[in-house]
């Protein structure tokens, strides 16, 4: 083979390396971010976690808690958990246990007139003293279309319905 | 609308009524096969262990003490000390010491509400040597209340198999507030026995329940008393329909209590019925038996306070005083004596005081086990010797029912040829509720080595 030959066949095979090289390296594709001005928001309900069913010795002190910001004895709740033993109908027990709360002197709640001064504070400030969350939009317009629509709803029922709540039997 | 019409209308409609059968809330479907014998029954279970001996044997003295003690060995010292619910002559104070009565020394027996003449036994049927399937007292309650034995019930465990709560709010369609029963304490698991955790039954069908003396004692004086009563339309509504609007937002994550379906108008109606009992607390004025003044009779007392308030289709009530005899026989033998004075005062109360039962109802009675044959070393005040339960005496007891459709004056079974089992009171109130066939179809009752569990009614002939 002459001299002349080899050098054609290295050029060409540097030509080759070059062009595949050239094909793989070169040609990158555009990196875009897309931005659609959408908020990051959280898909799952914000109560998905609470999934324990409390006892009720913890139901009872956390409500007691919740109501008048002071506890109660260990005896105390001993008593009151033997109440509730006493009762077949366990989610009555609580309802006339909660009824039996409202009563008392001493429970801390607002009156109409502060709940309807400014309702979306009531009832923002209201789930987070049950369910330690902030409400959802839906939830928010549900329940201030309920309490503007019947002046029965006070805060004391109000109270009453979120106590004896499924969501806030669990933690 | 046109005549024509009309007429098409109604006979669709009533060719509807006869080709479809009745639907049951429960959502099944089917025809009664059988009428019942009884609008109510009320099941006692009776005691807390009632030992053969000083029961249907009235033996007393002589087969509660002779064994140890010589001197009381003989005949003299036998007697019936239930003379509400078995005939026969009490003992003779000339000739036996009495401690089973009322007093410091128990030397007062209580003057019996029913003569001899009217006693469960004379009115009734009584299955004077019936086994028990087993001789504890939780095993014992379930037992009763399932019409079965399960050997691997726990004691902290609701009943495996379904009750017969259960059955009869299934089978019935009756509502929560229709079955009852009543405790008489909230120690010994008895808080559990209202309803099984059996798939298909459960808590739906469960019966309500009360321990009156905690429910309205000291306890249920201070946290439940003062309970605001709302209005059920004006204010409860409203409180509902929120409750449900929340409950709605969590019904995929988390379940609801479990919930004997008393329905908004039930509950408004239970919270009235602890008001009233509240007040008649205070007063001094709950119904009660007037010889007695132990937990049973209280209970008892309370019971027919319900029974008058509700008229329950089905109410069972535990009394379990009796099980002091572990070490105090001489409180047994009062315990046992107040709670025949209770029982037959319930019976005549329901008869003379609630006159949309009178006439319509059955009460049995029946101790969930016995007590052993030979005492354990405890002695009381009396130098009498305690009884425990485990032998096979603990499986001897007795059986009897009274009332509507129940035949009169009738004994059965001896010492040596027992007749039928405790656990037969599942299928014999299923029978006087008219459900029998249902009960038995479901499959759950007893059929083992005792024998299979059926009707008292199918062990007369």
């Amino acid at each position: 083979m002459s001299m002349l030959n080899l050098d054609k066949l290295k050029v060409n095979r540097f030509l080759c390396v070059f062009f595949i090289g050239y094909l793989f390296l070169s040609c990158k594709k555009e990196k875009i971010n897309y931005t659609y001005g959408v908020n990051h928001i959280h898909l799952l309900p914000s109560n998905v976690n609470k999934t324990r069913l409390k006892s009720s010795e913890q139901y009872i002190s956390i409500l007691y808690t919740n109501l008048f910001q002071k506890s109660l004895s260990s005896n105390q709740i001993a008593t009151i958990s033997q109440a509730f033993e006493s009762v077949g109908d366990q989610i009555l027990a609580r309802q006339i246990f909660v009824a039996n709360l409202l009563n008392k002197p001493g429970v801390i709640i607002p009156s109409v007139q502060e709940m309807n001064a400014n309702l979306e504070k009531f009832i923002e400030d209201t789930y987070i003293r049950f369910y330690v969350r902030k409400p959802t939009q839906a939830e928010k317009e549900f329940m201030l279309q309920a309490i503007q629509a019947d002046p029965n709803l006070t805060p004391e029922l109000i109270y009453m319905a979120f106590a004896l709540s499924n969501e806030y039997m669990y933690y | 609308m046109k005549r024509k019409e009309f007429i098409k209308k109604t006979g669709l409609a009533a060719a509807g009524m006869l080709a479809f059968p009745y639907i049951l809330p429960s959502g099944r479907a089917f025809f009664r096969t059988r009428a019942p014998l009884a609008d109510h029954v009320v099941l006692v279970m009776f005691a807390g262990g009632v030992r053969h001996q000083e029961s249907t044997l009235q033996g007393y003295l002589q087969l509660g003490q002779g064994i140890k003690i010589p001197s009381l060995n003989s005949p003299d010292n036998a007697g019936n000390i239930m003379p509400n619910i078995f005939n026969g002559p009490a003992p003779d104070p000339l000739k036996t010491p009495i401690v089973y009565g009322t007093g410091n020394t128990g030397a007062n027996p209580i003057p019996p509400i029913l003569s001899p003449a009217n006693s469960i036994q004379s009115k009734g049927v009584t299955f004077k040597e019936v086994r028990c399937v087993t001789a504890g007292h939780y095993q014992g309650y379930t037992a009763l209340l399932q019409g079965n034995f399960i050997g691997s019930q726990g004691l902290k465990q609701k009943p495996i198999l379904p009750t017969i709560f259960e059955y009869v709010r299934k089978f019935r369609g009756e509502p929560a507030s229709k079955v009852w029963l009543v405790g008489n304490t909230i120690g010994g698991s008895v808080p559990l026995l209202n309803y099984s955790e059996y798939f298909g039954y459960g808590a739906k069908y469960g019966a309500n329940f009360f321990v009156p003396l905690v429910t309205f004692g000291q306890q249920g004086k201070t946290w439940f008393e003062d309970a605001k009563n709302y209005h059920p339309e004006s204010e409860l509504s409203p409180m509902y329909k929120l409750k449900y609007f929340l409950d709605n937002n969590f019904s995929n994550i988390g379940k609801s209590l479990p919930d004997l379906n008393n329905t908004e108008q039930e509950k408004y109606d239970i919270h009235n019925f602890m008001k009233l009992m509240f007040n008649k607390t205070n007063n001094n004025s709950v119904a009660k038996p007037p010889g007695a003044d132990n937990s049973d009779a209280r209970t008892i007392g309370y019971t027919a306070e319900l029974l008058k308030y509700f008229k329950p289709t089905l109410t069972a009530v535990i009394l379990s005083n009796v099980d002091q005899c572990h070490q105090s026989y001489t409180g047994y033998l009062r315990a046992l004596h107040q709670a025949d004075h209770s029982v037959g005062w319930l019976w005549n109360y329901i008869q003379t005081q609630i006159p949309e039962m009178a006439g319509k109802t059955v009460m049995l009675i029946t101790p969930e086990c016995g007590r052993d044959l030979y005492p354990n070393p405890i002695k009381d005040q009396n130098n009498y010797f305690a009884y425990d339960h485990s032998d096979a005496n603990s499986l001897r007891t007795f059986a009897s029912m009274i009332g509507v459709n129940v035949p009169q004056g009738i004994v059965k079974g001896n010492e040596n040829q027992p007749v039928g089992l405790n656990i037969n009171v599942v299928p014999t109130i299923a029978e006087l509720l008219g459900i029998k066939d249902q009960v038995v179809n479901a499959g759950f009752l007893y059929n083992g080595p005792f024998g299979q569990a059926k009707s008292f009614f199918e062990l007369l002939s």
